[in-house]
């Protein structure tokens, strides 16, 4: 293993690793745009330059393989005026944008400039004016006259989704990057050219002028778009929830997650969610208080035969939340009537060779080893038969929190519709449903808990922002159904 | 601990004090009224008073040469204000020149401290404290001020152009 002198602190790395790498690892700053670890090495923005001894010229160090004995530095003066003429030239015709630019608070020329600029432009030349608000498709807005030709999005659509939409046209100072004739970028993993791009040049259409990113706050938690778990970032303010971004795991997703996923903010928001329990009183009406509507909904399951109770579960609830569901409510009150509502179970073995598989459930696994561990083993034609004899007096249904991914709602609204009561739990409004009880529910985003991916990993989804605070969790819910107060946060398992 | 003194046998005299204040007063009075000094009160509301150019009084939103609004939406003068009394909400303009825009600016005054934070942050003079100060309203005034009140009231005249023109600063080439 070399060892190689950075900045005066020793490390031991790896074969064949690159330079910037070992900067990247040990905290030490190093300026770079165009190299992205989850991409391959362009070299072209010339920023990364390194001081390597015995070298007489300043070497780029994400085109530099470590050999034994290295030693490298960037603090040197002639290094910082380096990286200082450099980012010069960068700034040469990048236009004033900042203000309206999309990317200000986040963007790595402003960073930059705080850190080695903060000089007046030395360039007599006029700016080269290029076309701005070039619209890409549905997704993404693109500039080129903030890009600073890093090639990062380029070689994104080259290595990582193989669709080679982006290119380089044009030479010299009117290059620009673009696609052909304006061609939309719809794949479903364009935005995440957004997250690379270190300028502005690439907006997100969805994101665009929404927040300005010094007001979000972003915590960490896990996609529940799909069986994949991808990790994600979402940023969230006083106003509810603005996007997700993907988080670097290498074992799960790298750095990227498709475009299906980061949308999956947008139920969570106040204006889409289900605020109080409706409960139907004829052809009626009445908004009640979750907890007062689970309190008579638990009368009504009480005074049922519990035969005649059944219960259909979808796998977008965690772990923690399914062990509540099966040993405080389900076990004491012995209800065996549980149902798995699979959505599109022929595609669930689906991949498109990047992030997405068919499964559009977090938590499938999860499900199923609760099902395993409270030994039952029901068949969906049950339940089917059941309702069609009229067998049912009780159905709870445990809605799906992301909606748009179960395409068999309004068969499974009518299908569930025979049973005599019908109580359904879900975040958001249902379209076409008109049950006797609904009952809200938190999102992904509001509460603690595990999912099981695909592969069997397990991963923490965390509470950030709660946006309807009376909406319950799976597990508050089994406990008021059975007439227990909902524990203290403190408490809860 | 306050030392007490013991009044002086002057002082326990009240009457010479009185009819020096009384005199001080009456030669005031006889001084105004022959307009000898200019006098220090004013007549309110018939009278005003002329502040500096400089005084910080209500916000102007200034206007482009076409009399569109200057600000960008860039939300720096919102994000600086200690009363958080700015709400802007920006919008995609159709001219790809402008690119964003507010759609709706309101500046809360009754929260506002009148610090000028906002006219400092703004990279474009989209926002100034004219010297206006007289902003009274009755029971169920509207102070939330939009754009129509910080732009076009008619104390401004047809509405103050902006410093920074994005057209002279493309032909000189920024």
């Amino acid at each position: 293993m070399p060892k190689v002198h950075i900045n005066g602190i020793e490390v031991e790395v790896a074969e064949g690793t690159k330079l910037i790498d070992v900067f990247l690892q040990n905290n030490e700053d190093i300026a770079h745009y165009c190299y992205h670890p989850g991409l391959s090495v362009a070299g072209v923005c010339r920023l990364c330059m390194v001081e390597i001894e015995g070298n007489p010229r300043p070497q780029i160090a994400c085109n530099t393989v470590v050999q034994d004995g290295m030693k490298v530095t960037n603090k040197s003066e002639s290094i910082k005026e380096g990286v200082k003429w450099v980012l010069d030239f960068h700034l040469i015709n990048h236009p004033l944008d900042c203000p309206i630019c999309d990317q200000a608070g986040e963007c790595g020329l402003q960073e930059q400039y705080m850190k080695f600029g903060q000089y007046d432009p030395e360039m007599g030349e006029r700016k080269v004016k290029k076309r701005k608000v070039v619209d890409l498709g549905s997704k993404i807005v693109l500039d080129t006259e903030r890009c600073i030709l890093c090639s990062r999005c380029v070689r994104f659509t080259d290595e990582v989704t193989k669709t080679n939409e982006l290119g380089i046209f044009n030479r010299g100072d009117r290059s620009e990057i673009g696609t052909v004739e304006d061609k939309p970028l719809n794949n479903n993993y364009a935005v995440n050219t957004v997250d690379i791009c270190p300028v502005g040049a690439l907006t997100s259409k969805d994101f665009r002028f929404q927040q300005r990113v010094w007001y979000l706050d972003d915590k960490a938690t896990v996609c529940p778009g799909c069986s994949t778990g991808c990790n994600v970032n979402a940023f969230y303010n006083d106003k509810g929830y603005f996007r997700l971004k993907p988080k670097h795991n290498e074992e799960i997703n790298s750095y990227w997650m498709c475009d299906e996923g980061r949308a999956l903010y947008r139920h969570a928001n106040k204006d889409v969610r289900l605020l109080q329990a409706i409960e139907k009183l004829g052809d009626e009406q009445q908004y009640l208080a979750p907890g007062a509507a689970a309190k008579k909904v638990s009368d009504l399951m009480s005074s049922v035969n519990k035969d005649k109770v059944a219960v259909v579960v979808t796998g977008q609830y965690s772990n923690e939340e399914y062990a509540t569901l099966f040993n405080e409510l389900l076990k004491p009150k012995g209800i065996s009537n549980v149902y798995h509502w699979k959505n599109q179970e022929s595609e669930w073995n689906d991949f498109d060779d990047i992030l997405l598989r068919g499964d559009r459930n977090p938590n499938t696994k999860g499900l199923l080893s609760a099902l395993d561990a409270a030994n039952i083993k029901t068949s969906w034609a049950d339940l089917e038969a059941k309702l069609a004899a009229g067998e049912i007096d009780c159905l709870l249904v445990i809605g799906p929190e992301i909606q748009e991914y179960y395409k068999d709602m309004p068969e499974k609204i009518s299908l569930f519709s025979k049973a005599r009561k019908l109580i359904w739990f879900s975040a958001n409004p249902v379209e076409g449903l008109s049950a006797d009880y609904i009952i809200p529910a938190k999102t992904y985003l509001e509460k603690n808990g595990t999912i099981v991916n695909y592969e069997g990993r397990e991963q923490k989804i965390q509470q950030m922002k709660t946006i309807v605070s009376e909406a319950l969790t799976l597990s508050d819910l089994s406990y008021l159904l059975v007439g227990k107060d909902i524990p203290f946060a403190g408490t809860a398992s | 601990m306050s030392i007490v003194k013991r009044p002086e046998i002057k002082n326990t005299w009240y009457l010479p004090a009185i009819l020096s204040g009384m005199g001080i007063t009456f030669k005031n009075m006889i001084l105004n009224l022959f307009g000898k000094r200019q006098m220090l009160t004013l007549n309110y509301p018939e009278e005003k008073y002329e502040y500096s150019p400089r005084f910080k009084g209500s916000h102007v939103l200034t206007v482009k040469k076409d009399g569109a609004i200057r600000c960008t939406a860039c939300m720096l003068c919102a994000t600086h204000c200690p009363a958080d009394c700015i709400t802007i909400l920006a919008a995609e303009h159709e001219d790809p020149s402008v690119e964003k825009f507010p759609i709706s600016y309101e500046i809360d005054t009754l929260r506002c401290v009148y610090c000028g934070f906002c006219e400092e942050a703004c990279p474009v003079d989209a926002i100034r404290m004219g010297p206006e100060w007289q902003m009274p309203g009755i029971n169920g005034a509207n102070f939330v001020h939009d754009i129509r009140a910080l732009a076009k009231r008619p104390n401004l005249k047809g509405g103050v152009i902006s410093v920074v023109d994005e057209e002279e600063r493309h032909k000189a080439g920024i």
